[in-house]
């Protein structure tokens, strides 16, 4: 039977100093002077809207992504949190975390996002090879984010990440665990660890530069996360390792695919409805102009189909090295463990999956390989009928 | 009877039949101006692509001749490539008379000489025609000679055209009406109609494409199909102008198409006669020779449930495709499928093709081979054509492989080079003959050989100017051994092919290199060995994929994400499944792809 998840918020903030040639998020270069007060009279309205019906529901976390919300100075932050609180009630231990870039925080300013009550930071470093951040299209450099390192001890929030990629153009595996010894030394309690990726639509999709071949990426994996482990920091996602209890809980309720709202342009939500037992995804107008104009009614509510949910929930789950609880299935998407038992069993079999104790989680393998368990999980292409959508009742 | 001209047009691919054709549709008012789509004649959307006619069609026109008179002028189309040379002799079988069309700057070339005695063997009055007069490089008093020489017909008047910009084709015109012969026939006589084509129309059923030979076809008549014995009522009669235009009556010596309420794809049999149920014919028509097809191939649909539907489209194509043969293969690896007979590899590309375009299958086939015959230990012979089938090594006294003639014609420029790809190919020289302007070469290859890629080969080493027709000649023995292929130490029936014992070893290395290449990597290491008999002779390894993990999901949209996986999914799919590796088609393929480079 499908329960309540526990309830996260996420805020979006669109703009950048100069967009970075790899990234496909919804963000935009900033031309001209931040559109501080009409964004945030809007981020409120659509706040007061959303909260209309998840009265009671406790908000475990919050998370500022972006764009870089560290372009919005600490006031306007302490804005929408106070906005949030508001609507929304908080967890007595709600984590909220800030992006930030090391180009755009100056002398005191995380003093100033700690007094808005965010506790958590995670900082884009991504390398710390100037030439490596110049080819990535930064506007920082390796100084700055040691730099934005101390100011974040200094400000007493030694809770955060540490965003670093690998397989950058011409990198080879020495230089890989270079950055992250360099990272460790800077002393983050979590570190998010990625391949650089060619996403569609991005300026190094339309040229793209000589990456390193998917046998050195694999290389540098493995020998990272031996660097990782040995300095204690264990991986519990396919990306994302931490000091023990400094998981991120933000990400960890969309990997145990529990709710959130999703506010500002682009954002998307994800709501549970026990009374209808349905799952619905919300998404905003991307646009920020437009989404300052609509809001709170630039957001858009689909349903997403039980046929989906297996899928959904697993492409979430299975990220996760610790698994989940079989029972989780059930309560997340209301449906029972049968619906997926046959593939989760095949999957067994061929060694990428195990059932152990009382949890269902990804071997070793099963993590590397995760596509592979995941397209099983993928419903097959419905048979489009005239009438898709069917409304009930008067 | 005596206005009525059937003729068909002989030309090499590219010599402008098409443009000819059109031009006279245009001539003679077939289509208005904003109808004629470029190339009207080839109407199969493979046809238009590759720019070739696979399959006979007629069209009727009228023409106002210079003497007053009003001719019908049925035109039968036919193919030019020699994969399809079968089809020219059906073709050829309705008409009277053929022009022979020649490129004034190219010149004679071997296909057109074959098609060219095929249809003075059948007694039609020959016509030359030399084409493309409006080029630059044009030289039709060369070509002139060369029909001369090469075919030995009298080309002195010739007409000279040009299909492109009209010239002389009025004149062609009435050159045709002048010197091809009206049909003959009795209309008194018991009905005998030739079926020259039939296809299947969801509407309609069977509609086919005959002439009246004898006698007097109606719409309301009662027919009977002489093979079968069955009758049918005819509902519908006319001719293509190319519209089909519908009329009540088709005479002697007409060209047109018949519709009879024929649901059965095997009702009208191409070659087989239409009498009279009322006052039949004592005796069929001879009809055609039976084509038997060269190179084998099993090919099987990547989704099993896909059978049934499979077979159906099968016997759809079969029945206007004579040359098609398929009966039931279960392969090892492959599963549940048919076993293809083809003309050559064109036709088995055309035919894979068509079934998954026109009946939305996907396939896959297994290495093409031609037939052998092996004498037993036991003194029988018994003909393989397939690999996988060849009799344990102890029961085989002999392998013998099938020979070809070629006719190959080659300007002397490109002689050496033809030369030494023949001796390459085991070919032994017949005949060299040095006539004016082209070299005429006659040697015997063995068909496994031709069927490989010598077509290719031949074009790419006489830059395009070499051309070349073959006929089977005999069996002969031939020291041939059979070589499998392994993946991950599991022979694959579907990638044995038999191969000439010097160069088993080239090919075997060859193959496992370039299905190396083909094969994707996998979760695990994929070996793929070549091997003869339980002698490995070749490997190479497929390194295994090391990861396959999206680095990001957070909260956000989660379709672009999907629509990845889902296309790893759909690649999937089109694989098939060895074990637990997976093969894409090509690599089935791979066999054709050796030798290239």
């Amino acid at each position: 039977m499908l329960t309540t998840p526990p309830l996260s918020l996420y805020v979006h903030l669109p703009w950048c100093v100069r967009k970075c040639p790899y990234c496909d998020f919804n963000s935009y270069t900033l031309k001209g002077p931040l559109p501080e007060v009409a964004y945030l009279s809007a981020l409120e309205r659509d706040l007061e809207s959303q909260a209309r019906g998840l009265e009671g529901r406790p908000v475990i976390s919050v998370f500022f992504g972006g764009g870089t919300p560290s372009l919005f100075p600490p006031e306007a932050i302490g804005r929408v949190i106070e906005a949030a609180r508001r609507h929304f009630i908080f967890a007595a231990d709600a984590e909220i975390t800030l992006e930030a870039n090391p180009g755009t925080v100056e002398r005191g300013r995380f003093e100033g996002y700690r007094a808005a009550g965010v506790n958590r930071v995670s900082l884009g470093a991504q390398s710390f090879d100037a030439r490596q951040l110049e080819a990535l299209g930064r506007i920082h450099s390796p100084e700055e984010t040691r730099r934005a390192v101390e100011e974040l001890h200094a400000a007493g929030l030694s809770n955060f990440n540490l965003d670093l990629m690998y397989a950058l153009p011409g990198q080879d595996v020495s230089a890989a665990v270079r950055d992250i010894d360099a990272a460790l030394a800077l002393q983050p309690a979590h570190l998010s660890h990625y391949q650089l990726t060619l996403e569609p639509g991005t300026q190094f999709a339309a040229s793209p530069p000589q990456l390193p071949e998917d046998d050195v990426a694999a290389e540098m994996l493995v020998v990272c996360q031996e660097r990782l482990a040995d300095a204690g920091f264990a991986q519990y996602e396919v990306s994302a390792y931490a000091r023990p209890g400094r998981e991120c809980r933000h990400n960890l309720n969309y990997w145990l695919f529990g709710d959130y709202v999703g506010a500002g342009a682009g954002a998307h939500g994800k709501l549970t409805d026990c009374t209808t037992s349905t799952v619905v995804r919300t998404t905003q107008q991307r646009e920020p102009r437009r989404y300052q104009a609509a809001a709170p009614h630039a957001i858009a509510r689909v349903p997403v189909p039980a046929r989906d949910l297996p899928f959904e929930f697993m492409m979430n789950a299975l990220r996760l090295t610790q698994g989940f609880e079989p029972g989780l299935f059930t309560a997340r998407t209301g449906l029972e463990w049968d619906a997926v038992a046959p593939v989760i069993a095949r999957l067994e079999a061929r060694g990428l999956l195990e059932i152990a104790g009382e949890l269902c989680k990804p071997t070793a393998r099963g993590v590397r390989f995760l596509n592979e368990s995941l397209v099983e999980f993928l419903p097959e292409k419905p048979v489009l009928t005239g009438n898709p959508v069917m409304s009930m009742g008067s | 009877m005596r206005l009525i001209r059937n003729f068909s047009i002989i030309a090499h691919v590219d010599h402008g039949k098409s443009t000819l054709a059109d031009r006279f549709i245009q001539l003679c008012g077939g289509l208005e101006d904003r109808e004629m789509q470029a190339q009207v004649l080839d109407s199969m959307d493979l046809e238009r692509e590759r720019g070739i006619t696979i399959k006979a069609q007629s069209v009727t026109l009228y023409y106002r001749a210079s003497d007053g008179e009003r001719y019908q002028l049925n035109m039968i189309d036919t193919p030019g490539h020699v994969d399809f040379s079968y089809e020219v002799s059906r073709s050829l079988a309705a008409c009277d008379g053929a022009l022979l069309v020649v490129d004034a700057s190219q010149g004679v070339e071997a296909q057109s000489v074959a098609n060219c005695y095929t249809a003075i063997d059948q007694g039609l009055e020959v016509v030359p025609v030399i084409n493309k007069i409006d080029l630059p490089s044009a030289d039709p008093d060369r070509v002139k000679r060369e029909i001369e020489e090469i075919i030995g017909i009298d080309a002195t008047d010739a007409s000279r055209v040009s299909a492109k910009t009209g010239e002389g084709v009025q004149e062609l015109l009435e050159t045709l009406i002048r010197r091809i012969p009206p049909p003959k026939g009795d209309p008194e006589a018991p009905l005998q109609a030739l079926i020259i084509d039939s296809w299947f129309d969801n509407y309609v059923g069977v509609v086919s494409l005959v002439r009246v030979v004898n006698g007097v076809l109606r719409v309301g008549d009662k027919i009977r199909v002489m093979s079968t014995g069955r009758s049918h009522e005819v509902d519908k009669l006319g001719r293509f102008t190319p519209k089909s235009v519908p009329d009540q009556m088709l005479q002697t010596g007409d060209v047109g198409f018949v519709v009879a309420g024929i649901k059965d794809i095997d009702g009208a049999p191409v070659g087989d006669t239409i009498t009279l149920d009322s006052r039949p014919s004592p005796q069929p028509l001879p009809g055609f020779k039976q084509i038997k097809p060269r190179v084998f191939a099993g090919l099987f649909p990547i989704n099993s449930d896909d059978y049934e539907k499979f077979r159906d489209a099968l016997a759809k194509l079969r029945l206007n495709d004579s040359a098609l043969h398929y009966e039931p293969e279960v392969s090892g690896a492959l599963g549940f499928g048919f076993r293809c007979g083809f003309l050559g590899l064109l036709h088995m590309d055309i035919v894979q093709e068509r079934l998954e375009r026109e009946y939305e299958l996907e396939l896959v086939s297994s290495a093409p081979t031609v037939v052998y015959e092996v004498l037993k230990t036991d003194g029988t012979v018994e003909p393989v054509d397939n690999p996988a089938k060849l009799p344990p090594q102890d029961k085989i006294e002999e392998i013998r492989e099938p020979i070809i003639i070629a006719n190959i014609l080659v300007p002397p420029d490109y002689v050496g080079a033809v030369l030494k790809l023949c001796s390459e190919k085991r070919g032994v020289q017949k005949k060299m003959l040095y006539l004016a302007t082209q070299v005429s070469l006659q040697y015997e290859l063995p068909l496994a050989e031709v069927v490989l890629d010598f077509f290719d080969r031949l074009k790419s080493v006489s830059r395009g100017y070499a051309s070349f027709d073959y006929e089977f000649d005999r069996f002969q023995a031939a020291p041939l051994v059979k070589l499998d292929i392994l993946i991950n130490g599991d022979r694959v029936d579907a990638l044995s092919i038999i191969a000439h014992r010097d160069s088993a070893y080239a090919r075997g290395r060859e193959l496992v290199d370039k299905m190396q290449e083909l094969i994707p990597r996998q979760m695990f290491e994929v070996a793929v060995q070549a091997a003869i008999g339980s002698h490995i002779i070749a490997r190479a390894t497929v390194k295994a994929m090391r990861k396959n993990v999206l680095a990001k999901c957070y909260g956000g949209d989660v379709t672009r994400k999907r629509k990845l996986l889902e296309k790893q999914k759909e690649g999937k799919k089109r694989m098939k499944q060895l074990g637990h590796v997976e093969i894409p088609q090509e690599a089935f393929l791979a066999v054709l792809k050796v030798g290239r480079k």
